[in-house]
């Protein structure tokens, strides 16, 4: 239970109240109709909040109030009916009328809306017409009282019948009541607007933390996930070890010559051993570059040199599948800083993905060639944004099996794979590409792709100059 | 509620609840033609979309309890739509008692229970507990066809504690009966809360019958 004085607010939302006349009604407003309402009956009025706080007034001196001030007892009069007005408050709903010595009354109507008084109006002084003579109390006053002077400034008053009265505090109470009705709307509806918006506010802060709160944890378990990675990646590459490295000493005869059939199993453990450890580094590896703690060595690279390299490496292979394996390099590249081994790993990926999906009689297509950084943005403001460094952009294209268009933007993700049957058809472990890609970003490059199925792909590494 | 022991006055505040469409603001329109412009105010209606509530409609009721002691009643609509819940929220905020306007028809019983569900939700959230508070339900539109029979409604009010009236909003068919029966329970409730007739003299009972002769309806049989 709430006691209301203690915890009036101005506009209470819960109950829709006010308090008073002045919270919700405009004072300007107020005026306005005091004006238009003298204007009309030549009648003063004067509107008082709640708190018996005068809001609006519009009257004219009254003559009488004037003459009688000039007495010697008259000022003390004039005072107190002003007083005596002033302090009364109506209880209930009923107009009260303030009759004076002077035989002039005020009429003290109480303001309520809905159910409750929130102020009070006051009309007069005003003359009521049944009134003839002056009263004798006014008279006696004082000796040097000017009778007819009195007589005359009292009908120079406002004179009013007692039913015109009535309609005319009927009419100003219900245009008060309109106008607090309307305000009161108006200003509930700004108070529901602005309540609605916190309220919706507070109700998506609450949700956008329960989401923050199970992405820090799903990145928590990201973390966890590259950490086991890591740690099982390392774990398994020792035993590994063991295994290529006794196998091998088997195939070099250091345990006793072997017969054909025992050289030819140790070369599968050999080979298989070779292959499991190339996987697990690339998870060791993927798991570092996801932690961020893969630290490249730059130093001067010659790009021409790089893939004129790979030729070497991958001629035999693309030889062995009758693919035509073309290499150019394209004019003066400029000196790159990178880690030559990491790039190589880059572009050996892409040459390796690239015979495997080449059928035979196709062609794979390395390319070096220098060109322009292009920075993210495009060619919006390109004079203040764009950068003069160039780089090299190595191109490396098949004429396989291609790929949906839907699909480019996916192959970068670690583990995906186009088609899960390429795996069993081609091997490989869906990680090369993600490696890849995260490899490129660790050089501040980009690498694109551009495919069509059954045409082929081209896969596009631009690794930018160091920056001077 | 909100007393006020200077000013002798007590305001409880009703909020007429329940899915889109069931008819709360056609309750209050009813009431507000119903009801002598002594006893009601003006009806104030907050914004509006397509005929639709979106803030609240706002009634408000006078009654005289005796020895100076004025008690007014504030009823209020919450907006139906599923969208609105926060303003449903802030509009159920210090209810004292609500009903529950449930539309007839047998294919809105789904949104009939979810509104109900929402109710409870959002009384919990104000720090109501909807297990103490008064709540009547109100069968409306029963001039439709494909509504629940008589019988269905009278058999599942059996089951429950809230009182069930029928009513027909439109026509002003049983919406006095439906406000008088939330006033009943929502008086007893604040009575056995903060003793009221202790307090202020006004006995429940004396009250009651203000409020039904007020409205225009004598003494319910019982």
């Amino acid at each position: 239970m709430n006691d209301g004085a203690a915890t009036a607010k101005s506009v209470d939302i819960a109950l829709g109240d006010i308090a008073d006349l002045q919270d919700v009604v405009d004072r300007d407003a107020l005026r306005e109709i005091c004006r238009s309402f003298f204007d009309l009956f030549n009648l003063s009025v004067r509107i008082y909040g709640g708190s018996g706080k005068l809001l609006a007034s519009v009257s004219e001196p009254v003559e009488l109030y004037q003459y009688l001030q000039e007495l010697e007892s008259g000022g003390k009069l004039v005072g107190d009916i002003v007083d005596a007005v002033k302090r009364l408050v109506p209880t209930g709903n009923e107009v009260e009328r303030h009759e004076t010595i002077t035989g002039a009354v005020y009429d003290v109507v109480p303001i309520t809306y809905q159910g409750r008084g929130v102020g009070r109006f006051v009309i007069g002084p005003f003359v009521p017409a049944e009134l003839e003579q002056v009263p004798k109390a006014l008279v006696r006053l004082d000796r040097s009282v000017d009778r007819m002077k009195l007589r005359d400034l009292l009908m120079k008053m406002p004179r009013v019948r007692e039913e015109t009265a009535e309609r005319i505090t009927d009419h100003l109470r219900s245009v008060i009541d309109l106008l607090l009705f309307s305000s009161h709307r108006a200003h509930l509806t700004s108070e529901m607007h602005v309540a609605s918006v916190r309220e919706s506010y507070r109700e998506l802060a609450e949700k956008t933390a329960k989401l923050q709160s199970a992405y820090d944890r799903l990145k928590e378990l990201d973390q966890l996930k590259s950490n086991f990675l890591a740690t099982v990646s390392h774990e398994l590459r020792t035993p590994l070890t063991s295994i290529i490295g006794y196998s091998e000493m088997l195939e070099a005869n250091i345990a006793g010559e072997l017969n054909d059939e025992q050289r030819e199993f140790i070369g599968t453990i050999h080979q298989k051993g070779n292959q499991l450890l190339g996987l697990i580094s690339s998870l060791l590896d993927l798991s570092k570059l996801e932690q961020g703690v893969m630290r490249l060595a730059p130093q001067p690279v010659d790009a021409g040199g790089l893939i004129e390299d790979l030729e070497r490496t991958f001629a035999p292979h693309a030889h062995k599948k009758g693919i035509d394996l073309v290499v150019e390099v394209r004019g003066e590249l400029p000196a790159l800083n990178a880690d030559p081994l990491r790039l190589k790993q880059i572009l050996a990926n892409l040459a390796e993905n690239a015979i495997k999906f080449t059928p035979e009689g196709g062609t794979v297509r390395m390319v070096a060639e220098a060109t322009e950084w292009e920075d993210e943005g495009g060619d919006f403001g390109a004079v203040l944004m764009g950068s003069t460094r160039e780089a090299v952009a190595f191109r490396i294209s098949d004429t396989g099996i291609g790929m949906p268009s839907a699909e480019l933007e996916r192959i970068f993700d670690a583990f995906y794979q186009v088609d899960g049957s390429s795996t069993r058809e081609h091997g490989g472990t869906g990680l090369g590409l993600s490696i890849v890609k995260r490899l490129v970003d660790a050089h501040g490059g980009a690498v694109t792709v551009d495919s069509k199925p059954g045409q082929g792909t081209t896969f596009t590494v631009t690794i930018p100059e160091a920056e001077s | 509620m909100q007393v006020d022991f200077h000013a002798r006055e007590i305001t409880v505040k009703l909020v007429y609840y329940g899915p889109a469409l069931s008819g709360k603001t056609t309750n209050l329109q009813a009431i507000h033609q119903l009801v002598t412009s002594e006893t009601a105010g003006r009806l104030m209606t907050l914004e509006t979309r397509d005929d639709r509530t979106l803030f609240f409609d706002l009634l408000p009721l006078t009654f005289a309890g005796g020895q100076n002691l004025q008690v007014r009643f504030k009823l209020f609509t919450v907006p139906g739509q599923v969208m609105h819940n926060a303003t449903r929220r802030l509009v159920l905020q210090g209810a004292d008692g609500t009903a529950f306007i449930a539309d007839s028809q047998k294919s809105e019983t789904k949104a009939n229970q979810q509104a109900f569900l929402n109710m409870r939700k959002n009384l919990q959230e104000n720090g109501i507990d909807p297990d103490t508070h008064p709540v009547v339900v109100q069968f409306n539109k029963r001039d439709l066809p494909a509504v629940r029979t008589d019988e269905e409604i009278d058999r599942l009010a059996t089951r429950g504690r809230e009182p069930v009236f029928k009513a027909i909003a439109t026509r002003g068919v049983g919406v006095i009966e439906t406000f008088i029966g939330l006033t009943e329970i929502t008086w007893r409730h604040l009575e056995s809360v903060h003793q009221l007739h202790d307090k202020f003299g006004l006995h429940p009972d004396e009250f009651l019958d203000t409020v039904r002769e007020r409205l225009g309806i004598g003494r319910a049989a019982e």
